[in-house]
């Protein structure tokens, strides 16, 4: 099973376009479950079911806000559209721009460089290093990539890119991570959308081919599918696709009206925001031209996510709103919606305190009937799953990225501690902390499982608190009409637990992983990039 | 022009299908509420009986204990039926999450409460059904739920109990109605749920009906043998069902002479209760009723129809008399001028506003002078009447 899956990856793949007929049965669900969220909100918004006003103010912002992060999902969804292949011109002069760092393996770049030199379309390839080790420069070399030696540069990955910028000439250059392994296609695939001479980036989508490591890896990758599917895809049909750093082309014409690639810890999507500030359009092709890495253990995953958390809500609060008057409707939208993702960490936090403010002080949020509240919200949530299933259709490879995704929301839900933390660091506009990294910590959990075990003895100690105190202390004259309340209150608390007992599940897979590069398993040779037809 | 009306159409159809597509999931919804209440109520008190067994085991003492006397009436209708004995029994107001208020009012009369009362009305809202819950939770306790079950006709679904168009109200007739079937299902129900009940309780339907100015299911809307077609009606249908553990306690208001033209039959009834709430001087039309005042004359009139008797709501206000000697009169007489009074349940309704807009407080927890009065006079009834 395993290596022919694993070779089912790297072949060309791209999403199937978008269809009339498809898009207006989209168009009914989604219309379906906008009214079904009408009538939820007409239910919801009673004066009987406040039973403490603060407290029934958080939890319809908790609830209410996942619901129109929802909505606004589904109407982008509406516009989904694929970009229409064009041939590229020819003798356009191209660049690929790739970063090597201390600590970075050698072998990676072997496969890496090997891979771009691989690629049909004439360019050159850069690799911008500041190992200090010699051996980089001799792989580069032996690979037909130009090296370029940029030491001490501020600005990490950016301000390298910006340095290498000032020394090339090239006209495109594709930004490229090192764990990337492109397709000989690559180009052909990219290039042909700047003949509009409007267009300031292409993105590709971000695939992995390490997904079977582990939980944590999978996890992560699942989260990915639908962005790179259906959400880009719609976000391309309203111009406002982002550049996710990693497999982005770039018009040098684009980059030097914005001074240069964007520095942060969300470089990519800073660069994004200026460049259609600058009133360029951007593209997003659903195809796959390149393969890269996911991270494995949970440590690093958390690490990527605190990071981006950090660097998106730095974009929120710094660019968002300096640029906000050269935005369209849509790109201020779509980067509102971005830049609040993480925002997640906080309604978390505040949906995981509501049964324990219950068992301890006695507080509950709303004098809502469960049976009620179940028939107002089962349609929207029944909409909710058909088009979140449907518009899987629009993945890049569907056989492989259709599902639940599972895996993905128990990642997303063990981070709450992680996007809270990068929530509270910038409202102080504080640094991210220094985190050892995975190969440091190796022993042991990672320390982004520390909350999630705080968490577990929370909800065993208060489960043996509430059953001490239903065997010992509560009147038995009250013991059967406060039943159904109190364990119902316990059910709710278990489902977050359950949540929590995955991502330390995560954290615990994640000590076993199989120390071995997954690139060493690659074979360049069978790549292939011919169309495969998906759609039957 | 062709593509105006390409993209109307297509515009056209989503809208369509998408109002379509939710009407039959609100259908869907409709259709599965009953079923979806039923199966919470169901683990409501699937969780409730399951916690019972495991938790509330041998690790307190439990109030059944020393209610173990009562066993053998309450678990037999027969025994119950033909009292031996006068049981007590209390209402209370404070009973929304647990029965403590009993337990508080038990503790202040140094005495344990076979029977404890609860108000419930007919409708399609998910709490007018049989409260399987708080019965199961009085009989844990050692007790015996007695239901006042109020047939109150405005609460029902209009989609499935349709309201005549003559009538300008659904009361109008409403006992008519009943007895020409067309409450059965919801009757039906309520009997099957309390057929899975088991143990024997008491049911109080439609109580004062000849009270010509309170009730919807009075004179002011239906004729004494429609009350009594209605009745008869409800207890076939129960019968039917094999509901027979319900001990049906046909109830009337003793200050209209009329009662006697509403008794559905000895067939019918297997107690008799009747309410005597003295309101003293609160209102211009209450004025100091004695418990002999109020109780005597429908006494001398219906013990004769060899019924086991109950006074279902016992008690008096403070204003415009003596509280505590009106409670050692009608105590001290009570076994011996009114033999065929079996039960006495103690009306402790803290916040009383049905019939006024003040609220009463009838609860004699607190007051120490009643509930001392109320200890002497009951410890010297004869062992006969007492246990």
């Amino acid at each position: 099973m395993k290596p022919k899956s694993k070779y089912d990856l790297w072949k060309f793949r791209e999403a199937s376009p978008s269809g009339t007929i498809k898009k207006m049965v989209l168009a009914i669900l989604v219309l379906a479950g906008c009214i079904s969220i009408f009538r939820l909100f007409n239910w919801w918004f009673k004066a009987e079911h406040v039973a403490s006003l603060p407290l029934f103010l958080i939890l319809t912002f908790i609830f209410w806000w996942g619901i129109v992060r929802m909505v606004i999902l589904w109407v982008s969804y509406l516009q989904i559209s694929k970009p229409e292949k064009k041939e590229a011109l020819q003798n356009l002069s191209v660049a690929i721009f790739t970063t090597s760092s201390p600590g970075e393996p050698l072998s990676m770049f072997e496969k890496t460089l090997a891979a771009c030199a691989r690629i049909t379309y004439p360019h050159t390839t850069y690799l911008l290093d500041d190992t200090k080790d010699p051996r980089f420069r001799e792989v580069a070399e032996e690979h037909g990539a130009v090296w370029l030696e940029l030491i001490g540069i501020s600005g990490a990955k950016a301000g390298k890119i910006n340095a290498a910028l000032k020394q090339t000439r090239e006209d495109f250059i594709l930004v490229l991570d090192p764990d990337h392994i492109p397709f000989p296609n690559f180009f052909d695939e990219v290039l042909g959308f700047f003949n509009d001479e409007k267009v300031g980036y292409v993105q590709v989508s971000q695939a992995y081919y390490n997904q079977y490591k582990s939980f944590t890896a999978k996890g992560a990758a699942e989260q990915t599918y639908g962005f790179y599917g259906p959400t880009q895809m719609g976000m391309h049909g309203r111009n406002c696709a982002v550049a996710i750093g990693a497999n982005c082309t770039f018009r040098r014409k684009a980059l030097d009206s914005i001074d240069g690639h964007g520095i942060g810890l969300a470089e990519d999507l800073i660069t994004a925001i200026r460049i259609h500030a600058a009133g360029w359009k951007s593209i997003y092709t659903p195809v796959i031209v390149s393969r890269g890495l996911v991270p494995e253990d949970l440590g690093s995953f958390c690490k990527q996510q605190l990071k981006w958390a950090r660097g998106v809500h730095e974009v929120l609060f710094a660019e968002v709103p300096r640029l906000w008057k050269k935005l369209s409707l849509w790109q201020r939208l779509s980067y509102l919606t971005i830049g609040t993702y993480y925002f997640s960490g906080v309604t978390m936090v505040l949906f995981l305190l509501i049964p324990y403010f219950f068992f301890l002080f006695g507080w509950l949020p709303a004098n809502m009937d469960f049976v009620e509240f179940l028939l107002n919200w089962l349609p929207v949530g029944l909409f909710g799953l058909i088009i979140y299933l449907y518009v899987q259709q629009w993945t890049c490879h569907p056989e492989k990225e259709r599902g639940l995704h599972w895996r993905g929301m128990i990642l997303k839900f063990a981070c709450w501690p992680v996007f809270f933390r990068g929530f509270i660091l910038s409202l102080k506009d504080a640094d991210i902390p220094y985190i050892p990294t995975a190969k440091q910590a190796a022993k042991g959990f990672t320390i982004f499982a520390r909350p999630l075990i705080f968490h577990l003895v929370l909800f065993l100690i208060t489960v043996a608190s509430v059953l001490i105190q239903r065997i010992y202390f509560t009147p038995e004259a009250k013991l059967s009409l406060t039943s159904g309340d109190i364990w119902g209150m316990v059910a709710f608390a278990a489902i977050a637990f359950l949540m929590v007992v995955g991502g330390i599940y995560a954290a615990w897979q994640s000590q076993k992983i199989k120390q071995e590069d997954p690139w060493m398993n690659v074979d360049l040779n069978k790549i292939e990039t011919k169309k495969i037809i998906t759609e039957i | 022009m062709k593509k105006v009306i390409k993209r109307t159409s297509a515009f056209l159809i989503v809208i369509a299908f998408a109002i379509i597509l939710f009407i039959l999931l609100l259908f869907i919804g409709d259709k599965s509420k009953g079923p979806l209440e039923n199966f919470a109520r169901a683990v409501d008190n699937g969780v409730a009986k399951f916690e019972k067994k495991m938790v509330g085991g041998n690790t307190r003492e439990a109030r059944s204990a020393s209610l173990k006397w009562f066993d053998r009436y309450r678990n037999n209708k027969v025994r119950i039926n033909y009292p031996d004995t006068i049981f007590l029994g209390a209402y209370d107001n404070n009973t929304a999450e647990s029965y403590e208020s009993i337990v508080s009012l038990e503790d202040s009369l140094k005495l344990k409460l076979p029977i404890i009362q609860l108000y419930t009305a007919w409708g399609s809202k998910k709490e007018q059904v049989f409260p399987l819950l708080r019965a199961q939770a009085i009989y844990d306790l050692g007790s015996i739920p007695m239901i006042t079950w109020e047939p109150w006709l405005n609460d029902f679904d209009v989609q499935k109990y349709p309201v005549n168009a003559a009538a300008d109200n659904v009361n109008r007739g409403g006992m008519k109605a009943i007895a020409r079937v067309k409450y059965d299902e919801y009757i039906d129900t309520w009997a099957a749920d309390a057929k899975d009940f088991h143990a024997p309780f008491f049911l109080r339907f439609g109580h004062e009906m000849n009270d010509p100015y309170r009730y919807p299911w009075g004179p002011q809307y239906n004729k004494p043998e429609d009350y009594i077609a209605a009745w008869k009606h409800i207890v076939d249908r129960f019968r039917k069902i094999g509901a027979d553990n319900a001990i049906w306690i046909w109830s009337p208001h003793p200050a209209y002479k009329t009662y006697e033209q509403y008794y559905p039959g000895n067939n019918y009834v297997d107690w008799i209760a009747v309410g005597a709430l003295n309101y003293g001087t609160v209102e211009t039309w209450s004025k100091w009723w004695s418990f002999d005042e109020t109780f005597k004359e429908f006494y001398a009139k219906i013990s004769t129809y060899d019924k086991p008797m109950m006074i279902s709501e016992f008690g008096s206000l403070e204003v415009g008399g003596d509280r505590v000697k009106w409670y050692k009169d009608a105590l001290d007489s009570l076994p011996y001028k009114y033999k065929a009074v079996k039960a006495v349940v103690f009306y402790n309704n803290s916040n009383d506003n049905t019939t006024s807009y003040k609220t009463f407080d009838w609860s004699i927890t607190k007051d120490q002078q009643v509930t001392s009065t109320i200890k002497k006079s009951i410890a010297n009834w004869d062992k006969k009447v007492k246990k």
